[in-house]
């Protein structure tokens, strides 16, 4: 037991104080201390004891008044031990300062320290301990420089001062100089070779900062030979251990940790990494218990910031992302600078990201990328968050930089090519291809979204069977190989009986009870949907309707399959059915933008105008306007509206042509590159006549069309052709329509063959009209009109050619063979509305059978002349040619004569003679040639003048709508009035009624001079000649302008036929949509795994 | 059976006619000469051409407005014409003598056909909606078909146009014909009675060409519609067995081989296809014209040759085995 002596004053005698028996108050020592006036070193020593027994106050009492002023004084000359007090008061108020947590307190304590010491140096500057106080406080400031200052003091003293070399080292260590602080903790072992096991620990650690591993390892062994519960060397170890990272260094590594935390629970940083294991290990109770004691007991930054971190940690993975929050913003708060550590910038980058604050996530990721500029992670995520900033072309630098930093990963290349579908589809092709590969090669499934976006994308590519191929894969075994018909063949059959039937059911329920079982997981539904789109493209119509009925056999939910099996139904014009499944469609969601445009679209074309009107507004009102489908499609109703009614009203027409535009136009505001919008607004444009202006918007469009497989716009094409016939350029309009014809209807259209015949009317090649309309005839045979018209082109060729002043008597002959034809086809007519085949009156096509047999008779008349004259002309011609013959005969004999003459002239004569001959014939040739030329350009002047004409009149065609109107009430059959049929009906009306007006006028003008009507028919008479001459001038115009009446239709029909294709794009988005869907769900998923 | 047919091009002649090939038949070999084939086209003639070398040996002029279609008669001995303007001209098909002029006012004229015995020439009358039977022997018309309007309309309502007949085929018992119509129905009658017997149902779009399979599947028609599809009936039970898509335009014409194995057709398409009835899929297809194919044709004594024409003017003959 040890004691302590305090000898009492003058006396031998001693108070023995049993050191292990020191009274709880301290004053009743000091009292005695005091009283005695015992020597200062007792002082000390006491309260050293009271220290060791964790008594501070006692401590600190003893120490304050063995420092008081009095003490000073009564021990003036006794210094050593004054500074020792002092230094001891310094030394605590240090310690005290460095482990306050709260920035004032710490201040303060540092303060006292700081007092204590120039206290104590005050009284003896040169004292060693003093400094090395000094040193060690301002260590603890963090003032590493200054410390250094204060041991260099010391051991410039003493260079074997052990506190100062310590001091020394430690100074180096916190300086980065291992090395230097390793001399120095070497020195100390060689001074004071028995010192703690400590200084060995700063030997291990500078071995481990500098790399040396194996040196590092056998330091820390040799401190816990030493002292075999020294926490920071088996911490130290454990480390290095797990450090090593495999599964034997773990286990060894997390027993020693286990060690370490047995020995001394308190060690944050066993505490740290226990909670780091435990975390992988799931516990995650243990972790936030263990992390907690670890904030508990340090006040170390980054050991705090890695609780902190931890914790985070454990609440994110709990899915906790508030409290994940919270502890990672407290692990970087702990943090100077993110160098020192970066992963809590990571989570909470993570956790930002899933609140959707995508600024912070943005920031907080950008700090990890500073420190880690190649991290594929982070990158990926940075490049996620500009996707979700909508700034793809930065998103997509990031992706570009992940998959090159890591070419083998396959994620990267997934989101690489979900960024680049909506923009490059190649491209976004090619990083799905590769991320497949290399799964493929890393005999990873490839998923199914994957193989469906590449079948999707070479869809869209138009490389249709490499879809078919990718789609394949996808679906991989399942039901649909025995639909798709590569299995057993009667499913296959069953299912082509049936396809008229869409809720005939029955060939599934036959496959499960021949025991294939009717699956269809829920993640393969969009790529059948997909697959039966694919077929649909490929015209294998009877695939596509049985996937499609097996989606809805599985999910009878699934709208998009009612709307494409109705789309079929409608494309093979069965209104009926597709009406019917629009309408199951509309069961399962009443508000379906796109069946409600369908069912607009079906009504419209089944006449049904206000139900039409109602339900397109219903589909518009569904998406609150948003859908531009809605909108355009009203627009086209307004636009058909203005137009198709016969008795145009005026005001009607405006009103509805300015809601047309209105509606097109708040379209295109929404999307500037709404092609069917600006197609539109050409079209109302080109109506008010501004022909110039929809011929740009035509040809934007129509560039705009080409090349994606989900955009035909054959209207544009029309449109065009329609605005050069408008304009008088037949030639353009004809290559126009010729090629829309070949490009998107096989040649078959016989409406666009009608725009074709009449074009080639105008430019007068009546042949190319009359063959055309033949054409069309064939392809549309119960379409009266194109009869009546080739009738009417037959007769136009008949009579131009007889007014022609010069004719051959084969131009006749074939006038009259045309004549001919045309009185058969228009006595057909005649003949055929007494069964009421067609609608045109047969009073009127009288007229035109009586006028065209006049006209025959006549041109009979002109024929039989046409021979006589061809005879004569033969006659004529053969008796010239004897003539000729004659003359050549004499002219030859005259010059065998001169011939033989000349021969007796002289040679020299002969020559000159000839010369002279040859100068007279170059002379010739060079004033005939001109001539010729000139001619040449006045034709072509000539020509120049009739085409301009012609445009001028194409240009006024708008100003003879009064003109017309006034034969239109004439011609008005009520039967007609009350048709409901299609568009080309209303065209053919329309047509017809122009010929009838320019029959009219001939009828009035025969009319007016009865008596002539023989002679005026058989054009001998110049009365005919020149009525006919008079009349063209307003009849073309009459009749151009009726032509153009049904140019002006043929756009909004063909609009409306085109919308189909516009739901196909729709929907094509709407499955895309879906698959983008099902990535991002697993992408979420995928950021959640993302871990250090 | 398991094996497939497969088609190889024989011969083609581009430029056969002026203009568009509209029609195409085989006349049967007679005594004195193989099978010949008959083209008719928009530049109104009608021609005869020798296989294989597809060497012309005659073209018929006299016909107005293109000519729409062409049918021989068994014996090979005549064959009709007919074009646009409504007339059919019946002629010797071997020194081309008219034979007989036929026309129906106001009823058109587009597919014809002669019975299998040759007893009666059916001809598709168009916007009559009917079809007319004329008698080989005496030339004179002996019967009009009409196909019924529907129930309740008036005879003025346009859906009458509708009923149009474009095609028409004799089943090969002769007992059945069966016409198409424009609005896509297809109507059966029982000859003997000269009846009406029911519509087959299915397409919505123009049927421009029928045909029945040989005995013994003789109930079994096939027809070909703008909607791209062909369907199979039964002809007699009035239900569809089967359809077979995969034409991305109209199909224009269809023809079954002569063993009944496989059905050929052309289409707006521009191509040719080979069908397999029990895979209801086609399992060839030929790309070689360049525009619309307007009629496909089997020789139907067999040695498996199979003839199209197009509207860019060609013939195409090829070998079928």
């Amino acid at each position: 037991m040890a004691c302590v002596y305090i000898p009492v004053q003058n006396s031998e005698e001693e108070v023995r104080v049993a050191l292990d028996q020191l009274p709880r108050d301290a004053s009743d020592i000091l009292d005695i201390l005091k009283a005695e006036q015992a020597p200062l070193d007792l002082w000390l020593i006491i309260a050293r004891e009271y220290f060791k027994q964790g008594k501070v106050e006692q401590f600190r009492q003893i120490l304050e008044e063995g420092s008081s002023p009095e003490i000073d004084e009564y021990y003036a000359d006794v210094r050593y031990e004054r500074i020792a007090i002092l230094n001891a008061l310094g030394a605590y108020y240090s310690y005290l300062g460095k482990i306050e947590t709260r920035q004032r307190e710490k201040e303060e304590h540092f303060i006292l320290a700081t007092q204590y010491y120039n206290k104590a140096s005050r009284i003896d500057m040169h004292e060693p301990s003093t400094w090395v106080g000094k040193g060690q406080l301002l260590l603890a400031k963090g003032e590493v420089e200054q410390a250094f200052a204060a041991f260099k003091i010391v051991l410039e003293g003493d260079r074997d001062n052990v506190p100062a070399l310590l001091g020394q080292a430690c100074v180096e260590f916190n300086r980065g100089r291992y090395s230097d602080s390793l001399e120095l903790y070497k020195r100390t072992l060689q001074v004071y070779p028995n010192c703690p096991g400590a200084v060995r620990l700063g030997i291990g650690l500078c071995r481990y900062k500098l790399g040396q591993f194996q040196k590092a390892r056998q330091a820390f062994q040799r401190v816990l030979e030493l002292d075999s519960e020294n926490v920071e060397a088996l911490v130290a170890l454990a480390i290095m251990d797990l450090q090593a990272n495999d599964a034997a260094g773990i286990e060894k590594g997390m027993d020693k940790m286990r060690r370490a935390f047995e020995i001394y629970p308190y060690c944050a940083m066993a505490l740290n990494y226990l909670a780091n294991h435990f975390f992988f290990t799931g516990q995650h109770f243990l972790v936030e218990q263990l992390t907690e004691t670890a904030l508990a007991v340090t006040n170390h930054g980054p050991t705090k910031s890695h609780s902190f971190y931890n914790l985070a940690r454990s609440y994110h993975s709990k899915g906790d992302f508030e409290k994940a929050g919270y502890y990672y913003m407290a692990s970087i708060k702990e943090i100077n600078k993110p160098v020192e550590f970066v992963f809590p910038y990571y989570g909470l980058g993570q956790v930002k990201l899933k609140s959707g604050d995508f600024r912070s996530a943005l920031s907080n990721f950008e700090k990890v990328l500073e420190v880690y500029p190649d991290n594929c992670e982070t990158l990926k995520a940075l490049g996620h968050i500009y996707v979700q900033l909508g700034q793809v072309e930065k998103a997509q630098e990031f992706m570009r930089k992940a998959a090159k930093i890591d070419p083998r990963d396959a994620q990267a290349f997934l989101d690489l090519g979900e960024l680049l579908i909506s923009s490059d589809t190649g491209a976004a092709l090619d990083a799905f291809k590769t991320a497949r590969n290399l799964l493929e090669k890393g005999s990873q499934a490839v998923p199914v979204e994957v193989l469906n976006n590449i079948g999707v994308l070479h869809f869209e590519r138009e490389e249709l069977e490499l879809a078919l191929e990718s789609f394949n894969k996808a679906l991989g075994d399942g039901v649909w190989l025995a639909l798709t018909g590569n299995k057993p063949k009667s499913y296959v059959i069953e299912a082509s009986a049936s396809i008229l039937d869409y809720k005939d059911m029955q060939v599934f329920h036959r496959l499960e009870e021949d025991g294939i079982p009717v699956e269809l997981p829920w993640n393969k539904v969009t790529v059948v949907f997909n697959l039966a789109r694919l077929h649909e493209q490929l015209h294998n119509t009877g695939i596509a309707n049985i996937l499609y009925r097996l989606i809805l056999f599985k999910y009878p939910d699934y709208v998009d399959a009612y709307l494409r099996l109705a789309a079929i139904a409608k494309a093979r014009n069965n209104l009926q059915l597709s009406i019917e499944l629009v309408n199951e469609a509309l069961k399962v969601n009443d508000k379906c933008p796109n069946a409600l445009s369908m069912l607009g679209d079906l009504e419209l074309k089944n006449d049904d105008w206000v139900k039409a009107k109602e339900t397109l507004r219903s589909a518009s009102d569904a998406t609150n306007g948003k859908d531009s489908y809605g909108i355009l499609s009203l627009g086209n109703w307004n636009y058909f509206a203005a137009i198709r009614n016969e008795k145009r009203n005026p005001k009607l027409e405006a009103t509805h042509l300015e809601k047309a535009k209105e509606l097109y136009t708040r379209v295109l505001v929404q999307h500037t590159d709404n092609l069917y919008a600006a197609n539109g607004a050409g079209v109302v444009l080109a109506e008010k006549g501004q022909f110039d202006v929809s011929k740009d918007i035509f040809t934007q469009v129509q560039e705009g069309a080409s090349g994606s497989v989900f955009v035909q716009m054959p209207d544009v094409w029309i449109n065009l052709a329609h605005i050069f016939f408008a304009q008088g350029n037949f030639a353009l309009a004809v290559k126009m329509y010729q090629n829309c014809l070949r490009k998107f209807y096989y040649n078959t259209d016989s409406q666009i063959l009608l725009y074709l015949a009449r074009t080639h009317y105008e430019a007068e090649q009546w042949q190319e009209c009359k063959k055309t309309l033949l054409r069309a005839i064939h392809l549309a045979p119960s379409n009266y009109t194109l009869r009546f018209d080739a009738g009417v082109a037959m007769q136009k060729f008949s009579t131009s050619t007889l007014q022609k002043d010069k004719r051959t008597a084969d131009e006749v002959r074939s006038t009259v063979a045309e004549l001919e034809n045309a009185v058969r086809i228009f006595s057909q007519l005649s003949a055929a509305s007494n069964l009421h085949l067609h609608g045109f009156d047969e009073k009127k096509i009288n007229t035109h059978v009586e006028y065209c047999k006049h006209l025959l008779e006549a041109a009979k008349v002109h024929r039989e002349a046409a021979e006589r004259e061809e005879q004569q002309n033969r006659q004529k011609q053969e008796a010239a040619r004897q003539l000729a013959l004659a003359e050549e005969a004499r002219r030859k004999a005259e010059e065998q004569r001169k011939y033989l003459l000349e021969r007796r002239k002289q040679e020299d004569e002969q020559k000159r003679l000839q010369q002279a001959e040859e100068h007279f014939k170059r002379e010739q040739w060079k004033s005939s040639n001109p001539s010729r030329r000139r001619d040449r350009s006045e034709i072509d002047d000539e020509e120049g003048g009739h085409s301009e004409k012609k445009r001028r009149k194409g240009g006024k065609r708008r100003r003879k709508d009064k003109n017309r109107s006034r034969y239109e009430r004439d011609d008005e059959e009520p039967d007609m009035m009350d048709d409901r049929e299609e568009m080309d009906d209303e065209d053919a009306n329309r047509n017809y009624r122009e010929s009838t007006t320019q029959m009219n006028d001939q009828d009035d003008d025969n009319g007016e001079n009865p008596h002539d009507l023989l002679a005026a028919a058989g054009l001998e008479d110049s009365d005919l000649e020149d009525d006919e001459a008079a009349v063209p001038s307003s009849a073309a115009g009459r009749r151009r302008q009726a032509w153009s009446e049904s140019e002006d239709d043929e756009p909004s029909q063909r609009r409306s036929e085109s919308s189909p294709v516009r739901e196909d794009l729709a929907e094509q988005q709407e499955s895309e949509g879906e698959i983008r869907e099902d990535n991002h769900k697993r992408n979420a998923g995928d950021a959640l795994d993302d871990e250090d | 059976m398991a094996k497939s047919m497969k088609l190889a091009g024989l011969k083609s002649v581009e430029n056969a006619h002026d203009e568009s090939v509209w029609t195409a038949t085989w006349v049967p070999a007679t005594n004195s000469r193989p099978p010949v084939l008959l083209t008719g086209s928009l530049d109104e003639t009608v021609k005869l051409w020798r296989p294989d070398e597809l060497e012309l040996v005659r073209t018929n002029t006299g016909h107005c407005l293109g000519v729409v279609s062409v049918a021989a008669h068994p014996s090979g001995v005549i064959a009709a014409s007919a074009s646009l303007d409504s007339l059919v001209r019946v002629f010797d098909v071997d020194t081309n003598a008219t034979i007989a002029t036929l026309e129906a006012p106001p009823s058109e004229v587009w597919q014809m056909q002669f019975n299998p015995k040759g007893t009666t020439l059916a001809v598709s009358g168009g916007g009559s909606a009917s079809i007319k039977l004329w008698d080989t022997a005496t030339w004179r018309l002996v019967s009009t078909l009409s196909v019924p309007r529907p129930e309740g309309a008036k005879p003025s309502d346009k859906s009458s146009n509708k009923k149009f007949v474009l095609s028409v085929a004799w089943s090969p018992d002769g007992r059945r014909l069966a016409c198409g119509s424009m609005d896509g129905t297809i109507s059966v009658f029982d000859i003997a009675r000269a009846k009406f017997l029911h519509h087959l149902e299915g397409h919505y779009m123009p049927v421009r060409s029928l045909v029945f399979s040989p005995e013994p599947d003789g109930r079994k028609l096939y027809s070909a519609s703008d909607d791209g599809h062909v369907h199979i009936y039964d002809a007699e039970g009035k239900a569809i067995i089967g359809a077979m898509s995969g034409h991305s335009g109209w199909v224009l014409s269809v023809d079954v081989s002569p063993d009944g194995e496989a059905i050929a057709t052309g289409s707006s398409d521009k191509t040719v296809r080979l069908w397999d009835f029990r895979m209801r899929a086609a399992i060839q297809t030929m790309s070689n014209h360049s525009d619309q194919v307007w009629a496909v044709a089997f020789r139907p004594s067999g040695g498996g040759r199979l003839a199209s024409v197009s509207d860019d003017k060609s013939i195409s003959l090829y070998h079928c085995s």
